[in-house]
């Protein structure tokens, strides 16, 4: 097994899984954490290439990954306080109702703010 | 009625995929299969097994992805015309379905895997009280086979060799929740280095797969509050 | 390769490791190679389930639990053993209890014991229906204490060395590398186990095929009494795994087709706890006259517990359900268990005397290749375990007694080149037109068939003269796989070869004793002939086949009687 195997499916539970999407969306995190700081860096080149940096990031054609950020950004914070909870030995009996609840809370979380974030993007144009 | 075995082998250089027909029976087990292919199709087959009745722990093998004990698996409840056999991750091979034990067993060795008594008298030993109740707070974990299922699928184990894997942890929780033991602090200082507890990342997967239900990810959890602590009161005191 | 120890424990079961310990206690100085075919956890000890008899408590005493072990061996038992074995079981069963293995426990946190066959005391000690599996795992975990035991796991006996009749070690096959190893010492313990996969129908595992036992015999070191073979009544149809004896001891019922507990008929006192020889014969009886419970793999007998209630069964028969459920597909909570009696146990063995000392020096067998014999011709149910535990420790400090007054004295190198030459030159993917899986299935039939539990004069010289046959075929064996690294193949050819020796030697035994006594049962001789048959037979190696010669047996207390349950 090597680090590929992360992201095999076949033969294994949701649980192992969730940890490989944990993986997974920590690095895309890591890699809008460091698009984040770039845009905040690019202040210092002045106001103007800040300003069209957003122009072009926070539009409808930017929406979809927007979106689909929240969705890392939600299933890894949600994902992050179950293993929390499980790795301090609470509610290891219930780990598997606590899985699917985490991804329940997950996509609840997510149509809520992706319809914020949509109104943000289309209705301040 | 027959079933394709696609076994995963390799002879010391290369590995390659190898089909063999085997002949059903209701009831067959997949042992049973292998041992029909080596039988009767090829003898070079090689893979363990002893008991055949899910208590030494010889012959997990991977079945379609997922690590089983060959012996109480049934080839009808794999619910596939076609089963890819391989040998069990995490693990060097060292011909087709058998793989090497001997760093599993080390890292069992390590946690000091035996009860610790101070008044030890091999000469004159005495009965030791132990209430059914006290039993239970650690039996479940003393039915581990060592099969070596939990730690070929165990994530943490995949990118650190040296990790002491969800069985080794577990054989050290079984003694540590032991009323009849004195060695817990020997132990904590075991499990707790670099590549003990702290590895873990609650993938879980080992308590999905253990053929004995030895829930190995609730050892370690509960491994990781004890060594928490103890080494919060090392500090302090 | 060539490594020295002071002493050298082929077996890492139950008696292997035990006599390791005792040897490592015995002196720290000592340096103690434990050698095993597979992992010592993944030894055949791990399948023993119902317990290990000990007197622990008032109302027992080591008289009764010898009596009844020299009545359950129908009096072939030597009976100076046998004492001693009673009196040092119980302080195995405590050091056990301090070394970690889980015994259950009665409410009040003691050691618990339960009913079992044959014993007129409720003296068996048990962990759940995994007793072999915890003391196998104790002691196990056990010997990791001892820096002076060192481990070779996965390593094939396939001689023993003795010159000058003594003997001076061993060699073993590295199955990971492949590569001949000769390990000298000055004491070698055999604890190699049984010859179980003789028969076909069998409770044993896999890798039990008498390697020990055969390669003893070979060297000129007599077999004793290998015609008593047990046949346990419980062996789950139609995979043969052991349901334990403790099901009965637990209150369980056998009942034919027609809902009869037929062993009021058989031993209307002891019913289903009688003795294992006569519940097995008692089966078979009532499979034969056709009050078996047909079904697709032959009749049956049913095994009922569904009156001992489910809580009952989780607590003390854990294994046993899972085990009915995975490989029958019944939940015996439910509905009876379908079995039938299954070879199970070889009485014979190397012949040793009281402290395991085989007839040459600085060569020691215990446990289940060794026959003591504290079990004569038939062995209680939980004095197996026990004798391990007792007899493993008495190996291990007579050894290591042994090895501390003597020196090493080094192999030639001819024997190893010798050894090398035959194994892998000569036999090591050699051509021929006989599979060693046919002729092992073959002999199989032939036993389950000649040599079953009831026996008959002709039905086994049949059997005999079959035996010698595939013995023929087998000089023409052919090995496919001619690498060296695990080679399985080979392995398995040469346990063949074992098992075709010894399968010689329980025919010529059982041909001879004309007469029945407990496992060995005869038809045209019915009856127990203690006025030409209270002896042991012993059996001595020789190319055309094997030479009997017989010894007393010793009596102390108890002279024989009629056995009745």
């Amino acid at each position: 097994m090597s680090v590929a195997d992360w992201f095999r499916v076949r033969g294994r539970s949701l649980q192992s899984i969730s940890f490989s999407l944990h993986r997974l969306t920590g690095l895309v995190l890591f890699i809008y954490l460091l698009m984040h700081l770039s845009y905040l860096t690019s202040l210092k080149l002045g106001k103007e290439v800040y300003e069209s940096l957003i122009a072009t990031t926070v539009s409808p054609a930017f929406l979809p990954f927007d979106i689909l950020l929240l969705l890392a950004t939600i299933f890894h914070g949600v994902n992050g306080i179950r293993v929390v909870l499980n790795e301090f030995g609470i509610g290891y009996e219930a780990r598997k109702a606590m899985l699917y609840a985490a991804y329940l809370i997950t996509a609840i979380l997510w149509i809520i703010a992706s319809v914020a974030m949509y109104n943000f993007v289309v209705g301040v144009r | 009625m027959k079933v394709i075995f696609n076994i995963r082998r390799f002879d010391g250089e290369k590995d390659y995929w190898q089909s063999f027909a085997v002949p059903v029976f209701r009831g067959m087990t997949l042992l049973e299969g292998l041992f029909y292919i080596k039988e009767n199709l090829d003898g070079s087959l090689a893979f363990r097994a002893s008991c055949r009745m899910g208590v030494c722990g010889s012959c997990a093998v991977k079945v379609n992805g997922k690590p089983v004990l060959a012996c109480e698996t049934q080839i009808s409840s794999v619910n596939s015309s076609k089963l890819d056999i391989e040998p069990i991750d995490n693990f060097r091979v060292i011909k087709d379905l058998v793989t090497d034990f001997e760093g599993f067993f080390r890292k069992h060795e390590a946690v000091k895997p035996y009860l610790i008594r101070n008044d030890d008298n091999y000469e004159n030993p005495v009965e030791l009280i132990q209430t059914p109740k006290q039993m239970k707070s650690y039996y479940t974990f003393s039915l581990c086979i060592k099969c070596g299922a939990c730690y070929s699928v165990c994530p943490a184990a995949a990118t650190r060799s040296d990790y002491l894997g969800p069985a080794a942890i577990t054989a050290a929780w079984r003694f540590i929740a032991d009323s009849r033991d004195e060695g817990k602090e020997e132990r904590y200082e075991a499990v707790c280095g670099d590549n003990g507890v702290w590895r873990c990342h609650f993938a879980a997967e080992c308590s999905e797969v253990c053929p004995k239900k030895v829930e190995p990810a609730k050892a370690v959890q509960k491994m990781r509050i004890r060594t928490a602590l103890h080494a919060i009161k090392k500090v302090i005191l | 390769m060539r490594v020295h120890h002071d002493i050298v424990i082929v077996g890492g079961g139950l008696a292997g490791l035990r006599a390791a310990i005792a040897a490592a206690e015995k002196s720290k100085k000592l340096s103690i190679a434990l050698i095993s075919k597979t992992y010592p956890i993944r030894c055949h000890s791990v399948c023993a389930e119902g317990g290990t008899a000990a007197v622990l408590r008032e109302g027992d005493s080591f008289d009764l639990h010898a009596w009844d072990t020299v009545k359950g061996a129908d009096f072939l038992a030597d009976q100076d053993a046998v004492e001693f074995f009673v009196r040092e079981s119980p302080k195995e069963i405590l050091r056990l209890d301090n070394w970690g293995c889980p015994w259950s426990r009665t409410e009040d946190g003691r050691i618990a014991q339960r009913a079992f066959g044959g014993q007129s005391f409720n003296r068996t000690v048990f962990a759940a229906d995994r007793t072999g599996f915890h003391e196998v795992h104790t002691l196990y975990e056990r010997t990791l204490m001892y820096p002076n035991i060192v481990r070779y796991d996965e390593y094939f006996m396939t001689n023993l060395v003795i010159e000058d009749g003594a003997a001076r070690g061993i060699i073993a096959i590295e199955l990971k590398s492949g590569d001949l190893v000769l390990f000298e010492a000055k004491a070698v313990i055999l604890a190699t186990g049984g010859a179980g996969r003789l028969f076909g129908f069998t409770t044993y595992s896999h890798q039990v095929t008498g390697d020990g036992m055969a390669i003893a015999y070979r060297c000129r070191v007599p077999l004793k009494d290998m015609e008593f073979f047990q046949f346990h009544p419980t062996g789950l149809v139609p995979s043969g795994i052991l349901m334990t004896e403790a099901c009965r001891g637990e209150g369980g019922y056998l009942r034919n087709k027609d809902g009869e507990r037929f062993m009021e008929r058989y031993a209307p006192e002891r019913m289903e706890l009688a003795p294992r020889d006569v519940v097995a014969r008692s089966m078979w009886r009532e499979i034969i006259e056709g009050r078996g419970i047909e079904s697709e793999y032959g009749p049956y007998i049913a095994l009922d517990l569904t009156h001992l209630g489910e809580e009952k069964i989780e607590e003390r028969l854990p294994l046993i359900r899972e085990a009915a459920k995975k490989f029958a597909g019944i939940d015996p909570v439910e509905e009876p268990i379908p079995v039938r009696p299954v070879a199970h146990y070889t009485m014979g063995g190397v012949h040793t005397n009281m402290w395991c000392e085989t007839p040459v020096k600085g060569l020691y067998a215990t446990g289940e290749v060794a026959c003591i014999s504290i079990h004569g011709a038939n062995r209680l149910g939980s004095n197996s375990t026990a004798e391990c535990l007792v007899f493993g420790r008495v190996a291990g400090e007579k050894a290591a007694e042994y090895a501390l007054s003597t020196e090493l004295r080094h192999v030639d190198d001819d024997i190893y080149r010798e050894e090398e030459k035959r194994i892998f030159d000569e036999f090591l993917g050699r051509s021929g037109d006989e599979s060693p899986y046919q002729i092992k299935k073959e002999l199989n039939e032939v036993m389950d068939s000649s040599f079953w539990i009831f026996r008959d004069g002709n039905g086994m010289k049949e059997g005999f003269k079959k035996i010698l046959e595939l013995k023929e075929r087998y000089r023409n064996v052919e090995i496919a796989d001619n690498t060296r690294k695990f080679n399985t193949d080979m392995i398995y050819a040469f346990e063949v070869g074992f098992m075709l020796d010894l399968a010689e030697a329980v025919a010529a035994g059982a041909i001879a004793r004309t007469e029945s006594r407990g496992a060995h049962y005869r038809l045209d001789y019915p009856e127990r002939d203690d006025e030409n048959w209270l002896k042991h037979t012993l059996a001595y190696y020789t190319p055309d086949g094997p030479k009997l010669e017989y010894i007393p047996v010793t009596i102390t207390k108890w002279q024989p009687v009629e056995r009745k349950y």
